[in-house]
């Protein structure tokens, strides 16, 4: 797949969940210990300026009619690696991207109460984001000093910045290596501030991170071009 | 890429079934799901016939995690690029069926399932998901929901059951599977584990078997002992 002008092959995303004090405070969630990791798969991403497809079977069951955005900052793993220490970190990320982790909330929110894997809530097609481009490491002094945004038709909803993340990049990554192999081209997207809410059909969703950019994403009910 | 037998597939992903078998149900205390419980594995978890299962140390040496099970499970791999599959039409989407042992952190699952975390963390260690011994195509497997199912330790028998007693049957679940995501050619399902789980120690041997298929057998080795085979 191609993210502005770079090529990756990723083999997996992983997720950070509840990075941010406040989003797991609106989450009602308790404030993690040690970063708490879920999968995507890899037919849920799509890149910028695809519309994000609403499935019907959510929209059309009050149970599941609930889809959320959630901007984060993700980075792509440079090169196969495990067991990494926090002081080499950099040294295997090849850059940073937006992410939106487009959310089925309520089904989420539904399994999770009944301790249920969270996966089918966070993996249709498009609810992975990814663009405009892959910013390389060295156009990026601090990843932990980007403020970070997104807006629903123009209208702010997510505003924070990410030196407010709990877990920071070398941690996430030597905690991550510690127990599975990380390949070139893995995207790990490291949580949302809050401010998480619905989206709906015909909505623009753009996000933006300071030096990387934004992206541009409409909302399209399935079977609706 | 991986060869499992003599047929190379490229899976982007691997969905699991999890409670899938009453008497699996049973002995985990979950609720009987009214719809398949999936979750993925990662593909970094991937080895295949006579590869070692490496056991973390990081879970070997902490109490609190020190136990890593085995479970059986026939697994199916997908065909060709599909979404919205019906029941009836299933069969021509898959490619095959192979062996799967979904290796599991336990503690560590129990605990996360208890906090209401993902089950990530606990399926998807490097190397716990061995494949194969080969992928036997559709039409050499008349019924797949009509055979032996059994895993050894060191000659033992833990699990014997058969795949009639799958509660989601194939076609069901990849109707389910496909009304939430696109599946690409090489994807890999497996459709849970029977009765019988239970720990596996470095030194062991794991003999995993589904009648016509084959034996699937790995050797769990200490992590950092890989040198020592």
């Amino acid at each position: 797949m191609k993210i502005g002008n770079t090529d990756i092959e990723p083999t997996k995303i992983i997720c950070i969940g509840r990075n941010y004090l406040e989003h797991a405070k609106e989450l009602n969630s308790p404030v993690p210990t040690e970063p708490v990791f879920f999968v995507k798969t890899l037919n849920s991403i799509i890149t910028n300026g695809n519309p994000i497809i609403y499935p019907r079977i959510l929209y059309e069951n009050e149970e599941f009619n609930r889809v959320d955005h959630e901007v984060e900052l993700a980075f792509i793993i440079q090169q196969t690696c495990k067991n990494i220490t926090s002081a080499n970190a950099y040294d295997f990320i090849q850059g940073f991207s937006i992410f939106l982790d487009i959310t089925a909330r309520k089904m989420q929110i539904l399994d999770r109460n009944k301790n249920l894997p969270w996966y089918r809530s966070k993996n249709f097609d498009t609810f992975s984001v990814i663009g405009p481009r892959v910013a390389p490491l060295d156009e990026i002094k601090d990843p932990h000093n980007l403020n970070i945004e997104l807006k629903i038709d123009g209208v702010e909803k997510q505003s924070s910045n990410t030196k407010h993340m709990i877990f920071r990049i070398p941690q996430v990554i030597e905690y991550l290596s510690s127990y599975i192999t990380l390949e070139k081209g893995d995207i790990i997207a490291t949580g949302t501030p809050s401010g998480v809410g619905p989206i709906q059909p015909g909505e623009i969703i753009e996000a933006s991170i300071e030096n990387i950019g934004t992206i541009t994403h409409q909302v399209v009910l399935e079977g609706k071009t | 890429m991986i060869k499992v037998g003599d047929t190379m597939i490229n899976p982007t992903k691997i969905i699991c079934l999890g409670t899938n078998y009453m008497d699996h149900i049973e002995e985990t205390g979950f609720e009987i799901p009214g719809e398949p419980l999936i979750f993925p594995k990662t593909l970094n978890c991937l080895i295949t016939n006579n590869q070692p299962i490496i056991y973390p140390k990081y879970l070997y040496n902490n109490r609190r995690y020190n136990r890593v099970d085995y479970e059986v499970e026939l697994a199916f791999i997908v065909k060709d690029k599909c979404k919205n599959i019906s029941a009836e039409k299933v069969y021509d989407h898959i490619l095959g069926y192979t062996v799967f042992n979904d290796v599991t952190a336990r503690k560590m699952q129990t605990k996360d399932i208890i906090s209401q975390k993902p089950w990530f963390r606990s399926k998807s260690f490097d190397t716990f998901g061995p494949i194969g011994p080969v992928i036997k195509k559709v039409d050499e497997i008349r019924d797949p929901h009509n055979l032996d199912i059994e895993l050894k330790v060191n000659g033992d028998i833990k699990q014997s059951s058969n795949t009639k007693h799958l509660l989601f049957k194939i076609p069901e679940t990849f109707e389910y599977i496909t009304k939430f995501f696109t599946m690409e050619p090489g994807d890999i399902i497996a459709t849970g584990t029977p009765g019988g789980i239970g720990p596996i120690d470095p030194g062991d041997l794991i003999e995993a078997t589904i009648e016509n298929i084959g034996t699937l057998t790995n050797k769990v080795i200490l992590e950092g002992e890989e040198n020592n085979l």
